[in-house]
C-alpha cells in the first residue's frame, strides 16, 4: 500500500497549541496550587512536563507530574486479578483534593482515559479529574471527553494520528499515516 | 472468629512484643519440646513468596506441627469464585492456625472473621505485614540491645511497603526516632501518618532548625514530633538530589540503623523516570558518623544495596533474614498458648460504625476487600474526628484507609444534609442512638427515600408530556447509532435510571417489533452488580457483558462520579465493545471527564439546588415530573432544629 504521509503541525505551531492548552488547564482551574499533571506513558509525560513548565512559568506555582503507564488496567489485555494492576503508577502522587490533569498525546476511543481514571481513585480521592490531550480524534467508544483540546482531527479509518515529540522522536511535529505506516514515519 | 489472630502489629502490646522476643531468644527450647506437636499449620498465599512463607513453615516443623498448603491459590477453588470467607470457614476446619498472604487490602481480617482457628497475616495487599515487623524489631534489639531511643532511617520505596508501614508504628510505639527518606513521589501514606499522630501522639511538623537542615531544606521537609520532644524525628525528601544528600548527611543526630526496602515492583511499574531512589554504597560505608549504623532490608533486594555491604559488620540483613524462623516459631507458641487460654485480645474493643441502613459509605480504596469482594467483609469504620478544618474522617475496618464525611442523615425522620462542624454534637448523639447514617453522595441518600433537611420551593422544570417526548426522542437517537441490535444492551442505573432504562426498552422494543434487552447496575449496593431485567427468560443465564453495545442510562447527570463508578463495575465484568450514556437531565458541574451521549434536557442549576426526577414508577400516585430546588446549607440553621 502506498505511505501517505500527511504533515498536520510542524514545531511551532505544536509549541504555541501546548501553551495554549497550559492557559486553558490554569483557566480551569479555581487554585493552579491545588493542580496535579498526570502523563500517560510514554508521549503524555513528555507533554505532562512541558504543561507544567509552561504552568510554572504563568501561575508561578509547580504542578507536580505524576507518571501513569495504564497498560494493566487496560481492557483489552486478558485481565487476571493480579495485584500488578494495584499500582501502574511509575511515579504517583498525593491526589487527595487535588485537580488532577490526565495527559495524553492522543485521545481516541476512551479507554484509556477510563483505566487511567480508574488508576487514579487508587491513589487518592481526587477533588476533580480533567483530560487534556494534544490531539482529539472523536470517534469515542466511552462516553468520555477532554476538557482541554490541542487540536480535532479526524484523520478518518483505518489512518493513524501520530504525535512525535523531541524527547523522543527527535522532532516535533503530528502527522497522519497508514496504520501500516505506524512503524515508519 | 475465636482467639487471637496477628491482622496487624497493633494485635499486640509491648509487653506480648518482648514476651515474644524471649520465646524467640530461647527457640532451641522450643525445638526440643516441640510444642506445636499434632497441630496443622495452613499457609495460603496468593502472592508469591519465598522467605516470610518458607520460614513459616520451617519454624511450624520445628515446632513439631505439620503443614499443609495450596502450592497455587490460582490451582485452587478462587479461580471458580470462592470467597475468601469462605475459603477461610472451610479451610480452618483442615488447620490449627491460617498464615494468609493475599493482594488485597484487609483481606485478612475478612478471614480471620470467619475462620474459626487463629489467622497470621503474612502480608495484605499494600496494607500491613506484621511478622515480618518482628523479625525487623527483633533483629534491632539484638543488635543494638534495646528499641528505645534507637535513631532508624527509614528509606525507599515508603508509600507501597506494608511491611514499612507496620514497622513504622511499632518503631513508634516503642519510643525509637523515626527519619524517612522517601524516594520521590514514595511517601508514608496519610493514613499512616494519622494513625501516627492519632494513636502514638506524633505530630507533624516543620524541620525548622538542628542538624536536619543540613540535609533537607526547610520546604520539602516534615519533622514528626511526638509529645514528648525529641522522640521521633521524620521528615519526608523530595528532592532529586537524594543520593548526595544521604552521603553527605552532617548531623548531631545518632543514626542506629538504616532500613533500605526495594522498590515494590508488582504494585508500581518499574520505570525509567524513578531515578532518584535511595541506595547505600561504598561512600555510605565510609563515612565515619555510620560507624555503628547497621544496614537492614527485608529482601529480596533490588539494586538498592550494593554487594560491598554484604562483607561489611553492620549490613546484618541476612541476620534479619535468618532471624525470621526463630521469632516465627515464638509467634506460633505465644498464639498457641493465648488462645489456649482464651486470652482476648490486645485491641479492638472500639465500636464500629456499621450503617444502619442498606446503603452507606464506601471504602475509597479500590483494593480494599470491601470492595473488591463485599460478600466477605461487610463495611465497618472507625470515627476519626480531627481532619482539616474539622472534618469527619471515617477510617476502613480492614485497610485503615480513611474517607472524609460529606453527608448525613437521620434514620428515623428519613432527612439527610452536608456534613458541617456545627452539627458534631448533633451528630455525637445520633451516633450514640444508632440513628446516624452516612452517605456518600446525595444520590445514595435519595435512593432509599431520605429528603433534605431544609429545602426551597420547588420549581417544575418538566411534566408528564415533555418527560415522555424525552425518552423517544432519545430512543430515537440510540437506534440511530446502534450498529447490531442483537448486541444493544440498555443498562438503567439502579434505580431511576432502571425505570427509563425500561421506558427506553419499551419504545426501542416498539419501533423495531422486537425484544430488546434491558439489565440494570447497582452502585451502592453490595454483592450482585449487574442483574438482567429483562426479557424474564429463566434460561437466559447471567448477563453478558462482552462485546455488548451497552446504553447506560440515569436520570441526572451531575458529578458524574456515578457514572464512572457505572463503568468501574461495567469493566470489573468484561470488554463491552461501547458504553454509551443517555441522562434525562445534564445539569452540568462534571467532577469527572463523563459526557452523556443523548440528554433529554439541559438545565443549568447553582451547586446548591437540586434537581429531581420523579417517576410514576417509585413515587406513587405522582404524575412524572422533574422539579428543582434549593437546599440551604445546614450552617445557616441552629443544629438544634436538625434533630
Amino acid at each position: 500500500m502506498a505511505q501517505e504521509k500527511q504533515i498536520l503541525f510542524e514545531r511551532d505551531e505544536l509549541v504555541r497549541t501546548v501553551n495554549r492548552m497550559a492557559h486553558e488547564i490554569i483557566e480551569q482551574t479555581a487554585s493552579p496550587s491545588d493542580l496535579v499533571l498526570i502523563g500517560i506513558r510514554s508521549r503524555g509525560v513528555h507533554l505532562a512536563r512541558r504543561l507544567a513548565r509552561k504552568i510554572e512559568e504563568v501561575a508561578k506555582t509547580t504542578p507536580p507530574v505524576g507518571v501513569i503507564d495504564v497498560t494493566p488496567y487496560r481492557d483489552d489485555r486478558a485481565r487476571e486479578q493480579d495485584p500488578r494492576a494495584i499500582g501502574a503508577f511509575e511515579m504517583p502522587v498525593d491526589v487527595d483534593e487535588k485537580t488532577v490533569v490526565l495527559i495524553d498525546d492522543v485521545i481516541f476511543r476512551g479507554r484509556t482515559i477510563r483505566a487511567a481514571m480508574e488508576a487514579v481513585a487508587r491513589l487518592g480521592q481526587a477533588k476533580r479529574i480533567l483530560v487534556a490531550a494534544l490531539v482529539d480524534r472523536g470517534a469515542r467508544e466511552l462516553p468520555i471527553r477532554a476538557d482541554i483540546v490541542g487540536k480535532n482531527i479526524d484523520p478518518g479509518e483505518g489512518r493513524r494520528v501520530n504525535v512525535l515529540l523531541e524527547e523522543s522522536d527527535g522532532v516535533d511535529q503530528i502527522t497522519v499515516t497508514d496504520w501500516q505506516g505506524r512503524r515508519a514515519v | 472468629m475465636s482467639g487471637r489472630n496477628l491482622i496487624s502489629i497493633a494485635d499486640l502490646t509491648n509487653g506480648e512484643i518482648e514476651e515474644i522476643f524471649e520465646l524467640a531468644d530461647a527457640a532451641d527450647k522450643l525445638r526440643a519440646d516441640k510444642p506445636a506437636g499434632g497441630r496443622i499449620m495452613a499457609t495460603l498465599f496468593y502472592e508469591p513468596s519465598t522467605r516470610t512463607r518458607l520460614s513459616f513453615e520451617s519454624a511450624m516443623h520445628r515446632l513439631g506441627g505439620s503443614v499443609i498448603s495450596c502450592s497455587d491459590m490460582k490451582s485452587s477453588s478462587t479461580v471458580k469464585g470462592e470467597t475468601v470467607a469462605d475459603t477461610a470457614k472451610v479451610v480452618s476446619s483442615y488447620a490449627d492456625v491460617l498464615v494468609v498472604r493475599h493482594y488485597w487490602d484487609g483481606a485478612v481480617q475478612a478471614m480471620a472473621e470467619h475462620a474459626d482457628v487463629p489467622v497470621i497475616n503474612a502480608g495484605d495487599g499494600g496494607h500491613e505485614h506484621p511478622s515480618q515487623t518482628l523479625c525487623d524489631l527483633y533483629t534491632l534489639k539484638k543488635e543494638k540491645g534495646r528499641l528505645k531511643g534507637l535513631t532508624v532511617v527509614i528509606c525507599g520505596d515508603l508509600k507501597h511497603g506494608r511491611t514499612i508501614h507496620s514497622l513504622v508504628f511499632a518503631l513508634a510505639r516503642f519510643g525509637a526516632s523515626v527519619v524517612t527518606l522517601a524516594a520521590n513521589g514514595m511517601e508514608l501514606p496519610q493514613y499512616v501518618l494519622e494513625r501516627l499522630e492519632r494513636e502514638y501522639d506524633y505530630t507533624l511538623a516543620p524541620v525548622a532548625t538542628g542538624d536536619l537542615n543540613a540535609v533537607v531544606t526547610e520546604t520539602d521537609a516534615l519533622y514528626l514530633t511526638p509529645k514528648q520532644p525529641h522522640q521521633l524525628a521524620l521528615f519526608t525528601q523530595l528532592d532529586p538530589g537524594l543520593q548526595t544528600r544521604l552521603n553527605t548527611m552532617v548531623s548531631g543526630l545518632r543514626y542506629d540503623a538504616f532500613y533500605m526496602t526495594r522498590k515494590q515492583k508488582e504494585r508500581m511499574k518499574e520505570g525509567t523516570t524513578g531515578n532518584s531512589y535511595p541506595t547505600i554504597g561504598s561512600e555510605f560505608l565510609r563515612e565515619q558518623r555510620f560507624k555503628n549504623t547497621v544496614v537492614m532490608h527485608p529482601l529480596p533486594r533490588v539494586d538498592e544495596l550494593s554487594l560491598e555491604v554484604d562483607q561489611d559488620r553492620r549490613g546484618i540483613y541476612f541476620k534479619q533474614a535468618a532471624y525470621g524462623v526463630p521469632v516465627r516459631m515464638a509467634l506460633l507458641k505465644f498464639l498457641f498458648a493465648q488462645n489456649e487460654a482464651k486470652k482476648a485480645g490486645a485491641k479492638k474493643a472500639a465500636t464500629w460504625f456499621e450503617s444502619p441502613e442498606t446503603l452507606g459509605p464506601q471504602c475509597a480504596n479500590p483494593n480494599c476487600i470491601t470492595v473488591t469482594e463485599p460478600a466477605s467483609a461487610r463495611r465497618k469504620f472507625d470515627f476519626l474526628a480531627s481532619g482539616p478544618g474539622g472534618a469527619l474522617i471515617l477510617r476502613c475496618l480492614y485497610c485503615d484507609h480513611r474517607i472524609k464525611v460529606q453527608l448525613v442523615g437521620h434514620v428515623k425522620s428519613k432527612r439527610y444534609c452536608a456534613y458541617d462542624i456545627a452539627l458534631s454534637d448533633t451528630i455525637k448523639n445520633w451516633y450514640k442512638n444508632k440513628e446516624l447514617v452516612i452517605f456518600d453522595s446525595i444520590k445514595a441518600a435519595e435512593e432509599i427515600g431520605y429528603e433534605p433537611y431544609k429545602s426551597g420551593p420547588q420549581r417544575n422544570i418538566m411534566d408528564q408530556t415533555a418527560i415522555e417526548n424525552a425518552v423517544r426522542d432519545i430512543a430515537r437517537q440510540i437506534l440511530g447509532d446502534c450498529e447490531d441490535l442483537d448486541r444493544l444492551l440498555v443498562l438503567g442505573i439502579r434505580s431511576k435510571g432502571s425505570y427509563l432504562a425500561q421506558r427506553i426498552a419499551v419504545e426501542l422494543a416498539t419501533a423495531q417489533k422486537r425484544k430488546i434487552e434491558i439489565g440494570e447496575i447497582e452502585i451502592y449496593g453490595s454483592g450482585d452488580e449487574i442483574r438482567r431485567l429483562s426479557p424474564a427468560d429463566p434460561d437466559a443465564g447471567p448477563l453478558n457483558l462482552k462485546d455488548r453495545e451497552i446504553v447506560l442510562v440515569d436520570d441526572v447527570i451531575y458529578t458524574g462520579r456515578t457514572v464512572k463508578s457505572a463503568l468501574d463495575i461495567i469493566f470489573r465484568s468484561a470488554r463491552p465493545k461501547s458504553v454509551r450514556l443517555a441522562v434525562l437531565i445534564d445539569r452540568g458541574h462534571r467532577e469527572v471527564p463523563v459526557k452523556p451521549n443523548y440528554v433529554g434536557k439541559h438545565i443549568p442549576s447553582s451547586e446548591r439546588e437540586r434537581v429531581r426526577v420523579k417517576l410514576r414508577e417509585a413515587e406513587h400516585d405522582e404524575k412524572d415530573k422533574v422539579v428543582i430546588y434549593s437546599i440551604n446549607s445546614p450552617v445557616e440553621q441552629p443544629a438544634g432544629e436538625l434533630g
